[in-house]
């Protein structure tokens, strides 16, 4: 059997090209069932390996196997012989002899043929199924997707798949996505694409098919608390709090009111950019739509086929890729007591050395550390080498931020997509609901700030500010009076002021 | 207004009378928080305020106005919040529905989340809390100013210029008119809103803005105490009173004693809250130990510098005893009679040397009918004419009233000087009249200031060292 193997392969290795390509084909076949029998006994784990035994060594025994016929065909014009004369000149006569199942080579070829099929559909099957693996997306084209990869894995989706998202279910999805990756192949190839990359927002599959099956719309969140510790750019680096009660819901009420059963929300966007709203439309119980126009926007009516039905997605865009702003960065390292609050000025430094403009690779990481200790070196004189230490943790800290979400090959810089979860400037919720977005009457969509959230504290020295009683010469105090009202149902009062404290009804008279 | 004891609702919301504008009642509708039966409790009128003044019936829940409204616009407008919640108003209890609240039927009224509100808030409405200064603004030059549609200066950016110049540029200092607009969102026209100027005619016939000088929403005492704040308007070729006093000694001390001059302090009186320098403020406005202040501008002013020649103003000598009090409080009286000898004598210099020979041959020009143009600054000596009075003589005299040496002479006397030898004598021969002609011959050679022209460099010199050239303007050190 092996004898008659050695010389089967002695018989095909026609020339230079055909040898080349038997030993290709032959080693990556035994490479490959090496590294996987590793890998199943567990001694090999690094996630890179299945780059190479996936892609690279089915790649290298397909091209073995083309090459061995190519070898034959050159041998053959190089001699001017048959194929009948060649195969009597390189294989002994019993390999070539008639049997009643065909002659030894040929059941040798059709022997080979079966197990080159089955490693190819084997391989086939393991290369598929590890172009599944995030780690396939986030590490095959590295610089290029670099940056999604490490926000990715810092991500509250981080154990979800990429392909769940951006492949979603079924054949179609499956071989969608693969003609799309040959062309980013392509792109790759021939430095075609844009940086940073754009958000793939059209090619994202329904929210339906893909964030829905985890997150169904049905289920009902009620109010939620979300609590957002920020430090002040003043000298002692003033912790503030703001904490929201957000009116998640579903069904009637709340935010997720507008992916709800049975409710519509459809709306245009100058572009299809989904940032600049041009109208935006609401089902009616009697299946008519309620129309708003975007006063701050003229120009005729895009086609229907771009009114896009609001999904998860049209205010959860940023649900994984999160870019967190470099604010929000160092107050969450601060809060945490990553970066040490006592030390002074420390929030405006850290902020300072974070954002710093740094060139090249590397530039960031002594940037940071020279702009940090420099700072302390310079106006902290006296208490410099008491603070040292403390200053290298936080360097540590901004040194780890800045790798995370600052990709200069890429031109990611801080902040470089829009985030539409909440609202900040004229993104996100801002997008419809602001003043100029009105019906036919000219009444303009809601827009109240406590229509989505109540409002607990609100850059305040304590986190439920606004629950605590009312304090006299607070400049704040009818705010924290209304806000207070808005979210316990009863106007409060000062100690001094006449009037009993009754519910909101009760004052009314 | 009256408030019940249980500090319910009133009922019937009244308007209360401010001080009269000129002899018209003025009504606001603002009333004053801090100024209610239970001022003693004065973190409390704001919200009974709000509750009864503003409360519509479709307020979903009274006694919160105020908050609701810093619920957004603390948001939409961190900048105007911040400043309102650093100011003396923050400080104090007074939130935007003590300003802003209006009455549904007011002019300007327009509803908004539940509450109707004014965008406008003019003198009258801060009057329903500062009585004094809005009656005393009321009173004053500044509060004339935005009528000025008949004024030389008004025909010729109009005709000269154009509206949209006389918007953005006249009345942005002088104050427009401020009309109602149905169709705009606040009711007020975009072309007359916004608008500061000191002299803005208002809806309500209130005259001026107190954001003029105290600007929105900080309100902040410092800030029109700063020279920075007069310089938005008094300053540039005609009346360059900010560059002046920067010129100053006055003003010199002032940039270097800032820090140490308590601007923000609630009493301000010069040599006991602070001594390092005068701004605009002191001289013209703040208190002395000697008087209170006021905000009724020319009631120190002697003079008015304004017209092509000068002139007392009513009740001069009054006036200029009250500006020379604020003098002593740092200068000795024999310093202060010095000074306004030689103020006195700039403005003599100026008046009788050139702006009334020069108007004199201008009234005949137009006598004669010499005018190849009939409209008022068609021809080019009318502009020769209105540069020498309305810019070089303006900066001469206000450079002598405020010490500012380089305006005096070289921005001033010396400009008018060259003006009126070489560009308004020439251009009146080249009407080639013989009375213009004559009128200027005699000039030259029998008024002793200008009979120079005609002689030689020696003699004159001769007479400087003697101080006979000296003696012809010595009568002119005396108002």
């Amino acid at each position: 059997m092996l004898r008659t193997f050695a010389r089967f392969v002695r018989g095909v290795s026609a020339d230079a090209v055909g040898r080349i390509g038997v030993a290709l084909t032959t080693s990556s076949f035994l490479v490959f069932g090496f590294i996987q029998v590793l890998m199943l006994l567990g001694l090999v784990t690094n996630a890179y390996v299945g780059l190479v035994i996936y892609l690279t060594l089915p790649a290298l025994f397909v091209l073995g196997l083309l090459l061995v016929p190519l070898g034959w065909l050159r041998l053959k014009r190089r001699t001017g012989l048959g194929h009948r004369e060649l195969l009597s000149a390189r294989f002994e006569t019993d390999m070539l002899a008639g049997r009643f199942l065909g002659s030894r080579l040929f059941l040798t070829v059709a022997g080979l043929t079966l197990v080159n099929l089955t490693f190819l559909g084997v391989g086939s099957a393991r290369m598929l199924h590890f172009m599944d693996t995030p780690v396939f997306c986030g590490t095959a084209c590295h610089s290029v997707m670099g940056p999604e990869w490490a926000t990715y894995q810092a991500s509250p989706h981080a154990h979800v798949p990429c392909v769940a998202c951006h492949v979603g279910e079924g054949m179609g999805a499956l071989i969608d996505s693969k003609i799309n990756g040959a062309w980013q192949v392509v792109s790759l190839s021939f430095d075609l694409y844009e940086r940073p990359i754009p958000t793939p927002v059209h090619q994202l599959h329904p929210a339906r098919e893909t964030c829905e099956t985890c997150h169904w719309p049905d289920k009902f969140y009620g109010e939620r608390v979300l609590g957002r510790t920020r430090f002040d750019l003043d000298d002692a680096s003033s912790r503030r709090y703001t904490t929201l009660a957000m009116k998640v819901g579903s069904g009637r009420e709340g935010i997720h009111w507008h992916v709800a059963a049975g409710n519509a929300v459809r709306y245009a966007s100058v572009d299809d950019e989904r940032e600049q709203i041009l109208f935006t439309e609401v089902l009616q119980p009697d299946g008519s739509w309620r129309r708003y126009d975007n006063r701050r926007l003229d120009g005729p009516d895009p086609p229907a086929e771009a009114l896009r039905t609001l999904d998860c997605v049209d205010c959860h865009n940023r649900a994984t890729h999160v870019y967190a702003s470099p604010e929000a960065l160092v107050d969450e390292a601060l809060a945490r007591g990553e970066i040490d609050p006592s030390i002074p000025e420390i929030k405006r430094t850290a902020l300072a050395a974070l954002t710093g403009a740094y060139p090249g690779s590397g530039g960031a990481d002594r940037g940071i550390e020279r702009d940090l200790h420099g700072h302390y070196q310079r106006h902290h004189a006296a208490d410099y080498p008491a603070l040292a230490p403390r200053l290298d943790a936080a360097v540590d800290v901004l040194q780890a931020a800045h790798r995370r979400y600052v990709h200069p090959r890429m031109n990611v810089g801080w902040d470089p997509y829009p985030d539409h979860l909440g609202h900040r400037g004229d993104t996100g919720c801002a997008r419809c609901h602001h003043r100029d977005m009105v019906d036919q009457d000219g009444v303009a969509v809601s827009h109240e700030c406590t229509q989505c959230h109540h409002i607990l504290a609100w850059e305040s020295p304590g986190p439920f500010q606004y629950l605590l009683p009312l304090e006299e010469g607070d400049p704040e105090m009818e705010l924290h009076r209304s806000l207070q009202a808005e979210f316990v149902g009863v106007v409060p009062r000062l100690q001094t002021e006449t009037r009993s404290v009754g519910t909101l009804q009760d004052s009314v008279e | 207004m009256e408030m019940n004891p249980s500090g319910d609702r009133d009922p019937v919301p009244r308007l209360v009378p401010v001080h009269g504008i000129q002899g018209r009642a003025v009504l606001s509708r603002r009333r004053c928080p801090l100024k209610t039966p239970l001022s003693f409790l004065s973190l409390v009128a704001p919200v009974v305020l709000a509750g009864c003044t503003v409360a519509s019936a479709e307020d979903p829940a009274p006694g919160t106005t105020a908050g609701r409204c810093m619920t957004c616009h603390r948001e939409e407008h961190p900048g105007l919040y911040r400043q309102w919640y650093d100011s003396e108003h923050g400080k104090h209890g007074v939130t935007c529905i003590d300003c802003h609240g209006a009455e549904r039927g007011d002019k300007d009224a327009f509803e908004h989340e539940g509450a109707w509100v004014a965008t406008l808030v003019t003198p009258a409405d801060c009057g329903a809390c500062h009585e004094d200064e809005a009656a005393q603004v009321q009173a004053s030059h500044h509060a004339t100013a935005g009528q000025i549609l008949e004024s030389q200066d008004a025909y010729m950016a109009h005709a000269v210029g154009g509206h949209p110049a006389a918007v953005a540029g006249c009345e942005s200092c002088h104050g427009g008119k401020v009309t109602l607009d149905d169709t705009a969102p606040n009711r007020l026209s975009a072309v007359s809103w916004p608008n500061s100027g000191i002299g803005r005619i208002n809806p309500d016939a209130s005259l001026g803005s107190c954001t003029a000088c105290h600007a929105r929403h900080a309100f902040s005492v410092a800030q029109a105490r700063s020279p920075e704040s007069c310089g938005k308007c008094h300053l540039g070729p005609d009346h360059p009173q900010e560059e002046i006093y920067e010129e100053s000694k006055h003003g010199n001390a002032f940039f270097s004693n800032r820090a140490a001059s308590n601007l923000d302090a609630d009493r301000w009186i010069v040599g006991m809250d602070y001594a390092g320098a005068p701004t605009c403020a002191t001289c013209h406005l703040s208190a002395t130990i000697a008087q209170p202040v006021t905000h009724d501008v020319g009631q120190r002013l002697s003079w008015t510098l304004r017209p092509a020649v000068s002139k007392h103003q009513e009740d001069w000598k009054a006036k200029r005893t009250r500006m020379q009090k604020v003098c002593a409080a740092c200068h000795g009286p024999t310093f202060i009679e010095g000074f306004y000898a030689q103020f006195d004598g700039v403005v003599n210099l100026y008046d009788r040397k050139f702006a009334l020979p020069a108007g004199e041959i201008m009234a005949l020009v137009r006598e004669r009918g010499l005018l190849e143009h009939p409209a008022e600054f068609s021809n080019d000596i009318e502009w020769i004419y209105w540069e020498l009075w309305h810019h070089e003589g303006r900066r001469a005299r206000h450079g002598a009233a405020m010490a500012g040496p380089d305006y005096t002479w070289w921005h001033g006397i010396y400009d008018v000087a060259h003006n009126f030898y070489f560009e308004f004598l020439p251009a009146a021969r080249e009407l080639g009249d013989p009375a213009v002609n004559a009128k200027i011959d005699a000039l030259l050679a029998d008024d002793p200031m200008h009979s120079w022209f005609g002689r030689d460099t020696a003699t004159i010199k001769a007479d400087i060292r003697s101080g006979k050239l000296q003696r012809i303007y010595g009568d002119m050190f005396q108002p």
